[in-house]
């Protein structure tokens, strides 16, 4: 059990950044996620801190110690793949046991403490098999046996459940929340679904082009994004980012549409931040703003109305029992308490 | 036409060829080995004589013993040590980088030289006044600063090995680069998080997933090594004596030089049933994925 | 010490060990490249500094040596193999790619098996009917027995380079129209085509490297160079300087086309084994 502390971690191959200048506090017990689109330079933080890549500057320190010069096997931790890495040529049983055979630990310990990891991921019918033998969400919980037959300082996850199906992620992600708060250890995961995030983080932090844009739980970054560019990642769909003015106490876009009301002084060119939740949707008249529908879809447990202004397209959630046709009009109703307003320039949240 | 004609015409030039100019030369090389096979005697090519060629040499030829032994001894040597130092070698070079791929890029160089040419220059280096390796050897082990190499039946034997090795090496380097950068790289580090060692991670987890390409390089090698001709005939000769006659040497010695091409023959054929074996065994490992 | 300067360590110790094999695999082809500009006094000594003469280029060319016809012989020999051999292997290649044939394993084991018969044991069936026919020492001779060796390289690598294009751009071309030749002529063989220069230049090396067939077919009018080679060994020994510049004239245009092809180089000579 450990904390995680990275100072002023820098990651650069020739010109090109790959982490740039991150200092973060990952607390004992915790389970951060580390979250961004593909090259932000999540997974090369998470590498660096298992010794698989060598950081350009700054410090790592897992509990007590500096593990900057100390080669992966010394540092205590356990990694879980994206794509598993497991020896094909080793049974599962092997697999299992490999970090603990390596480590000396004598022959009489393994056995049960392996039987007990397997029974713990449901495995324990497979120990005699080679990984071709199983399926992806088998290999997976093999990657975690692997894992969790130690009890190492930290956990590392990369991305583990992106090679599966949608469906299979949706109960792999529960058992993995299950296990880790089972286990209590320190865990660092990478993933670039934010749904992954929200549902398993402690804490999240947000990155992009190798730098934190946001670290904080996930309610935080849901409902109080610090830029741009956490307010569009986060959410699905992403948040709609509608460019204008505001004028008068009212929110008017480029095109001259009178959105809604708004908590915010006179502003020349900013950017309206609103999820499709906050935007309620009435009959044509009953709204605040009247306006035709682009397009409109039915998922089943929701539908989603996408309208256009000059440019600009805007998703409004509506119930799931709501039947429009495309070009039919509809009236909307902007929730004027979830409102955010970024600066275009900086690409800051400006604070209402 | 239809494909179903079509695919046989396409291929029916490429079989007959492969027909002609090997399965035809087989049979007759069978035929031929059953006969007296005198080529300065006409009419001893359809003059059958069974299995005598082969008892021959099976039991009055030491000769041919001879070469077997020196064929095997060779083919042991050089497929033992040009795989060592090639596994060495990938090793060292795997990980990339400019000047290990500038390294690999090198390698293809003695690998596109003629074995014939390999064989000259390796005479050339031993030559025992102006070789550059004789020097060298005689500089660092002074008891043969004043051999003749190639006149030693030993030192002759280790020189045609060196010379194999260091014309093979470079290739066996390449094909076993190629093999370790297939071994999925997350096995590699999840071994390291795991807890081995630099040591551990490469018998455990490299070592058992490079074994299905270690194998087929072995024939493969195995293979050429059994057939080695140019390099001998160009750097010794088969000589001093008979000390470094092959077989396929020996082959070519009875066949075209005293004019026994029936005995030949058959000594040829005897030669062909190691390879179906080595054939057999690397055809598997071909076919192994369908 | 810590890991990471153990690190160094090792790494420089790796460094070394690299450049030490460097050096042994170029000593001796750096050795011959020196010996080819010596006099042929200097040649006879152990010296890494010299005056360097082109002399022994001009010399290999005149009489008696006359390398000019080896070199010849080579080239025409070389190119007819693979002017014959590349098309043949295509279209058998296309074919063992894209249909089931029957037989078609035991075909293509045929095939592979043929390249590992002996040579000498090909060649004694050839010499035998090449004397009774008058081939004996003819380009054309040399230019059939090539193609037993050429052959199953140029299928097998062919073939690999086919397998590799994805079959829908061939689909969808048929669904458009095309009848199946049309499909090979505009769309396989310009898709195929750097593998197909990839392998003509594979065989044209073998076919030049060539030794066995042409020491045993040829001795006057088709000798091929590496035959050429036996033609320095005077009566007062070898002629190193000239053997060395012989031997550059032999081996550096196969260093420029291995260059060209080392991306498919260990493929192509593994066909498809090793992946």
């Amino acid at each position: 059990m450990a904390e995680v502390i990275l100072k002023n971690l820098t990651k650069r191959w020739g010109d090109f950044v790959g982490v740039d200048n991150q200092s973060l506090d990952i607390h004992d017990k915790e389970f951060l996620v580390l979250l961004g689109p593909s090259g932000c330079g999540k997974t090369t933080t998470m590498r660096m801190i298992a010794g698989l890549e060598e950081p350009t500057s700054g410090e790592i320190w897992i509990g007590e110690r500096k593990v900057n010069d100390d080669l992966p096997k010394d540092r205590d931790v356990a990694m879980v793949f994206q794509n598993y890495g497991l020896y094909p040529h080793m049974t599962i049983f092997d697999n299992i046991a490999y970090p603990l055979k390596v480590r000396g630990t004598p022959k009489a310990d393994i056995r049960p403490r392996v039987e007990r990891a397997a029974e713990q991921v449901e495995l324990t019918q497979f120990l005699g098999r080679k990984p071709k033998a199983l399926s992806g969400g088998q290999r997976q919980r093999v990657a975690l046996a692997r894992a969790i037959v130690r009890t190492p300082k930290v956990f590392l996850m990369d991305e583990p459940l992106s090679n599966l199906d949608a469906k299979l992620r949706v109960t792999m992600r529960a058992e993995l929340k299950h296990l880790s708060r089972e286990l209590k250890v320190t865990t660092v995961y990478v993933t670039h679904d934010q749904i992954e995030a929200m549902t398993l983080a402690d804490r999240v932090a947000v990155m992009k082009h190798g730098v934190i844009q946001q670290l904080g739980t996930p309610d935080e970054i849901y409902n109080d994004p610090a830029n741009l560019f956490v307010a569009g990642f986060i959410g699905s769909p992403a948040m709609n980012l509608v460019r204008g003015s505001v004028k008068d106490g009212h929110f008017i876009t480029v095109d001259g549409v009178r959105l809604s009301t708004i908590a915010s002084e006179d502003r020349n060119e900013v950017i309206l931040g609103v999820r499709a939740d906050d935007i309620n949707v009435h009959e044509a008249g009953a709204g605040d703003i009247d306006t035709p529908i682009y397009a409109f879809e039915n998922t089943g447990e929701a539908s989603f109305l996408t309208v256009v202004w000059g440019d600009q397209r805007v998703i409004a959630r509506g119930d799931r029992h709501l039947r429009k046709e495309q070009d039919d009009v509809v009236g909307l109703t902007l929730n004027p308490d979830h409102l955010y307003l970024f600066d275009p320039a900086t690409e800051r949240r400006i604070h209402l | 036409m239809r494909d179903n004609t079509l695919k046989y015409v396409l291929v029916l030039p490429a079989v007959m060829v492969v027909f002609a100019t090997a399965i035809w030369p087989l049979m007759e090389s069978a035929r031929l080995s059953a006969t007296v096979g005198r080529l300065n005697r006409p009419g001893s090519l359809d003059q059958y004589i069974g299995l005598e060629n082969y008892t021959w040499a099976f039991f009055e030829e030491p000769a041919f013993w001879n070469s077997v032994w020196v064929t095997g001894i060779y083919t042991i040597l050089t497929v033992g040590l040009t795989t060592i130092f090639a596994l060495g070698l990938a090793l060292l070079l795997a990980p990339g980088g400019r000047l290990r791929s500038g390294v690999q890029t090198l390698l293809i160089l003695p690998f596109a030289m003629s074995p014939a040419l390999i064989g000259v220059s390796f005479r050339f280096m031993f030559n025992p006044e102006f070789g550059l390796f004789d020097a060298f050897f005689g500089a660092v082990m002074p008891p043969l600063a004043d051999v003749s190499w190639l006149a030693d039946p030993t030192l002759a034997f280790a020189v045609c090995v060196m010379a194999d090795v260091w014309g093979w090496i470079p290739f066996l380097t390449l094909v076993l680069i190629g093999g370790l950068a297939s071994i999925p790289q997350d096995t590699i580090e999840a071994a390291q998080v795991d807890g081995a060692s630099g040591w551990r991670v490469f018998k455990d987890v490299t070592l058992p997933q490079l074994a299905p390409v270690l194998a087929v390089v072995i024939i493969l090698k195995s293979i050429f090594s059994l057939k080695t001709f140019d390099q001998i005939f160009m750097l010794t000769n088969g000589g001093p004596g008979t000390a470094t006659q092959t077989l396929s040497h020996y082959i070519y010695f009875n066949g075209m030089k005293y004019g026994q091409i029936g005995y030949a023959a058959s000594v040829a054929w005897l030669m062909v049933i190691p390879m179906i074996l080595l054939t057999y065994l690397y055809a598997r490992f071909v076919f192994r994925k369908d | 010490m810590t890991g990471k300067q153990r690190k160094q360590i090792w790494n420089a110790f790796q460094l070394t060990l690299i450049l030490i094999a460097t050096f042994i695999m170029l000593v001796p082809i750096v050795w011959i490249f020196l010996a080819a500009f010596k006099t042929h006094v200097d040649v006879y000594q152990l010296k890494l500094f010299f005056r360097p003469t082109l002399e022994n280029f001009g010399t290999v060319f005149d009489d008696p040596y006359r390398l000019g016809e080896k070199l010849y012989n080579s080239t025409i020999v070389a190119l007819v193999t693979v002017v014959f051999a590349i098309p043949i292997a295509t279209c058998a290649a296309y074919s063992f790619s894209r249909f089931r044939l029957r037989g078609e394993t035991t075909m293509l084991v045929m095939i592979l098996a043929t390249q590992f018969v002996p040579a000498v044991v090909i060649i004694l069936p050839f010499f035998v009917m090449f004397r009774d026919i008058g081939l004996l020492d003819t380009r054309l001779g040399l230019i059939l027995v090539n193609l037993a060796i050429v052959m199953p390289f140029a299928i097998w690598m062919i073939k690999g380079f086919i397998d590799g294009i994805p079959l829908d751009t061939e689909e969808a071309a048929m669904v458009d129209g095309s009848s199946r030749i049309q499909v090979i002529r505009n769309i396989v063989l310009p898709m195929a085509a750097p593998g197909l220069l990839t392998a003509a230049i594979f065989c044209f090396i073998i076919a030049w490297n060539e030794f066995l067939f042409a020491l045993i077919l040829t001795n006057k009018d088709a000798v091929t160079l590496p035959i050429g080679l036996a033609l320095f060994k005077g009566e007062e020994g070898d002629l190193w300087n000239l053997l060395s510049a012989a031997g550059i004239i032999i081996m550096a245009p196969m260093f420029v086309l291995a260059l060209i092809i080392r991306k498919y180089f260990v493929q192509g000579m593994t066909m498809g084994a090793v992946r």
